[in-house]
């Protein structure tokens, strides 16, 4: 009884139609881990109601998951009860003097020729041979009688499609069970060992730490990007066990976890060239970050960043510093374009001293360029069930083929005299593609009908 | 304009003729008007195969070269081709022209769209890093087979229901120069079954690209659940043919309603919340 509910066809429609109605609900009601902002549209006792009932989250509830247990169910079950009569099929030649095939035959199954008929039967016996792999003769009193198949292995092409989705079902619970997905963000020069994994964005120790050397976005001339690039360094023990680039689409593996270049960003503040000179001397160049401090060896003074800014006060870039030396205290904005400002303003440095490079005596700032500070966002996955996946998805194609594209051709044929000539009957037999037998039907009735 | 979005405008008008001369030879039954619908469809297919190969060649003289069928207006215009495409074999494997009137309308429409509408931008674009993918071009070429030989089984599946309408007396004469119910609905089978197929490697071979993009092979964007939604549709129409008096009617019924979720899979789901649309 619960086998028999457990094996129909029924069910399995039943079953595809609900998942897919299920899998339209989940598009519909915004889920919880997907797209965020939509999500918080919905009242909250709306979202307390859904979130009772799993729809906030449906691919992964027990509504899903019964569904999917019971399909796996149908089809095991289904495969095990139909598989002996295809096993049938396959495996069990037919006894050969059955009267059965030949009986009602319709005329155009029959062809009569002048010919003896052991020689007749001699070349029908030829050309079956070389068409049919599988071939049987039997004589009788009066006949002969040949049987032939081919494709035989149609048969296992559902078994091999249904069997594909439960190592496929398989696969996606290794992956579930076993694997992590996370991603992790990383500024240029930093490193971690730790991410974030799973919809619930606990945290998750590796076996070694990632480090982001550089980020880099390449455009084309449109201004669309071209290249997202972070170039990494894998450490372990403080020793450097990978390195390489990781591109969109060229994710990198290390010890068996996938890094994949998924997102950047950059990081408030960033990094200032600048060159300081002072009279007589040669300048110095140096790259500093937000809040950086140095000293002016000289007279010991000490500088620190205090601001980095992309365009402040639409004047372009610029840095404010803050100079401590034994003898003052001051703040000084250095400008890139300062030249360019003097140029339109032309006693901006009267008016506003903090303005001066050159204020802070006897020491001349000069800011080359502002650089950003990039993060690269990865996403970081471990999936044991790719492989298995893969091979299902593999046979399911290969299932197909069997399925959709080979036929299990039965051929009956029987020599026998009748009225001093030879009949010769054929019967043939297919589990589907009717059009492909009646083409050998035909092919088989031409050439047997050309006589000796 | 450049020229390849010239002659694909043109190949619009073509199909537009062609589509009229099938519905033409439906309505009067006259071969003069389906030889016309064949022969212009054909030269439609041929000029459009020209047009792309152009845009193909175009885009590597911009060098930014990649095949043409990386946005919305591209895969529209690939949409047609491989409607027109299928469609002419099918014609000349059953060698009948019935079915014209019910197909090539679809393509027509698509390019009607690419080429009109102006929310679809026609220019060549380079490539975003996400799409600089093989797995992409593969997973493009075999989704819009599959959607194309779904869209015949679609016409087919109209076919089906108004050959229903036929009666003894009075009715539309046209009706009378389709094939036999049963002979419909075995294309219909054979359409689902290849467009079934493809269908399920357009899912795999997006899986794979996924996966080297994204990092998971399956991450439930609405893209990728509606195109799991059109495929247990259509897996439930082969199923159902096994079930007793599920022949005829319902899966006419099923192949229209399974080609509404394929429009939708393709334009419907950049309505709905999600993370990422394609296209
Ligand atoms: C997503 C799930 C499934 C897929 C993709 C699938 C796929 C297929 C395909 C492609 C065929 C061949 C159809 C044809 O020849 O027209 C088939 C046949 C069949 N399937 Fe499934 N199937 C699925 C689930 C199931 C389940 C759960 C059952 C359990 C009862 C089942 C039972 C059958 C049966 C009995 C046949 C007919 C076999 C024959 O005699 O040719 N299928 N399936």
């Amino acid at each position: 009884m619960l086998l028999s509910f457990l094996s129909s066809l029924k069910l399995t429609i039943t079953l595809l139609i609900i998942i897919a109605a299920l899998s339209i609900l989940g598009t519909v009601i915004p889920q919880e881990y997907g797209a965020g902002e939509s999500f918080t549209r919905m009242s909250p006792g709306l979202v307390k109601t859904f979130r009772s009932l799993q729809l906030l989250d449906l691919y992964h509830s027990v509504w899903f998951i019964i569904l999917m247990c019971l399909l796996s169910l149908n089809l095991i079950a289904c495969s095990l009860k139909r598989f002996p009569t295809s096993w049938k099929l396959f495996a069990v030649t037919p006894s050969l003097d059955r009267a059965r095939p030949f009986k009602d035959l319709p005329p155009d199954n029959i062809v009569m020729i002048e010919g003896e008929q052991n020689e007749t039967a001699s070349r029908v016996e030829h050309l079956l041979m070389k068409r049919y792999k599988r071939f049987r003769s039997k004589d009788t009193d009066t006949a002969t009688i040949f049987y032939g198949e081919k494709g035989p292995y149609s048969h296992f092409g559902v078994y091999i499609v249904h069997a594909s989705i439960l190592i496929i079902i398989a696969g996606t619970i290794i992956g579930s069970l076993w694997g992590f997905g996370g991603f992790v963000n990383l500024a240029e020069g930093e490193s971690t060992d730790t991410v974030y994994v799973g919809r619930k964005k606990s945290l998750k120790k590796l076996d070694y730490a990632v480090r982001c050397d550089k980020f880099c976005i390449t455009y084309y001339d449109n201004g669309m990007p071209k290249e997202y690039r972070s170039d990494l360094s894998f450490l372990e023990n403080n020793a450097v066990i990978f390195q390489g680039p990781l591109l969109v689409n060229h994710p990198v593996t290390v010890k068996g976890i996938k890094f994949y270049q998924a997102s950047y960003g950059t990081i408030p503040g960033g990094r200032a060239h600048m060159t300081i000179t002072r009279e007589k001397y040669k300048a110095t160049t140096l790259t500093v970050n937000l809040k950086d401090s140095f000293y002016l060896k000289e007279d010991g003074a000490k500088v620190t960043i205090q601001r980095v800014e992309e365009n402040f006060m639409s004047m372009g870039p610029a840095v404010l510093l803050s100079i401590h030396s034994s003898e003052t205290n001051m703040q000084l904005w250095v400008f890139k374009d300062i030249e360019k400002m003097k140029h339109i303003i032309p006693n901006l440095l009267q008016k506003v001293p903090k303005f001066n490079p050159g204020l802070f005596k006897p020491y001349y700032f000069k800011l080359n360029s502002i650089a950003q500070t990039y993060y690269t966002g990865l996403q970081v996955s471990y999936d044991p069930g790719v492989s298995t996946v893969a091979i299902g998805a593999f046979f399911i194609v290969i299932g197909f083929f069997f399925t959709f594209f080979s036929s299990h051709k039965r051929l009956w044929v029987r020599v026998d005299e009748l009225e001093g000539k030879t009949r010769i009957m054929v019967s043939a037999q297919s589990n589907k593609d009717p059009v492909g037998l009646e083409r050998e039907r035909e092919y088989l009735l031409r050439h047997f009908k050309k006589g000796p | 304009m450049i020229i390849n979005t010239t002659i694909l405008s043109w190949v619009t008008f073509i199909y537009f003729g062609s589509a009229t001369f099938y519905i033409f030879r439906m309505v009067t039954g006259k071969e003069f008007w389906g030889a016309l619908a064949s022969w212009s469809a054909l030269a439609g297919l041929i000029a459009q195969t020209a047009g792309l190969i152009l845009r193909w060649f175009e885009s590597y003289k911009m060098g930014i070269g990649h095949a043409p069928l990386s946005n919305l207006y591209e895969s529209l215009i690939f949409f047609a081709w491989t409607i027109v495409f299928l469609y002419l074999i099918v014609e000349w494997r059953i060698k009948s022209r019935n079915i014209g009137a019910f197909v090539i309308p679809f393509a027509f429409l698509s390019m009607a769209f690419a080429s009109f509408s102006p929310n679809v931008n026609t220019r060549i674009q380079p490539l975003i890093p996400a799409l600089q993918s093989n797995w992409l071009i593969s997973h493009v070429i075999t989704c819009f087979f599959g959607y194309a030989a779904l869209a015949i089984a679609c016409g087919l599946g109209f076919m089906y229901l108004l050959k229903g309408l036929e009666k003894e007396e009075n009715s539309a004469p046209f009706l009378r120069f389709f094939p036999r119910r049963e002979i419909l609905d075995e294309l219909t089978y054979h359409s689902v079954v290849i467009g079934f197929i493809f269908l399920t490697l357009g899912i795999i071979t997006g899986s794979v690209w996924a996966y080297s993009a994204w990092g998971s092979y399956w991450s439930w964007d609405p893209k990728e659940t509606w195109s799991l939604i059109t495929w247990l549709i259509y897996a439930a129409m082969l199923h159902s043919r096994f079930l007793r008096g599920w022949k005829g009617k319902r899966m006419a019924i099923m192949s229209i309603i399974g080609f509404v979720s394929v429009l939708f899979t393709y334009f419907g789901v950049n309505y709905l919340p999600g993370l990422h649309s394609y296209f």
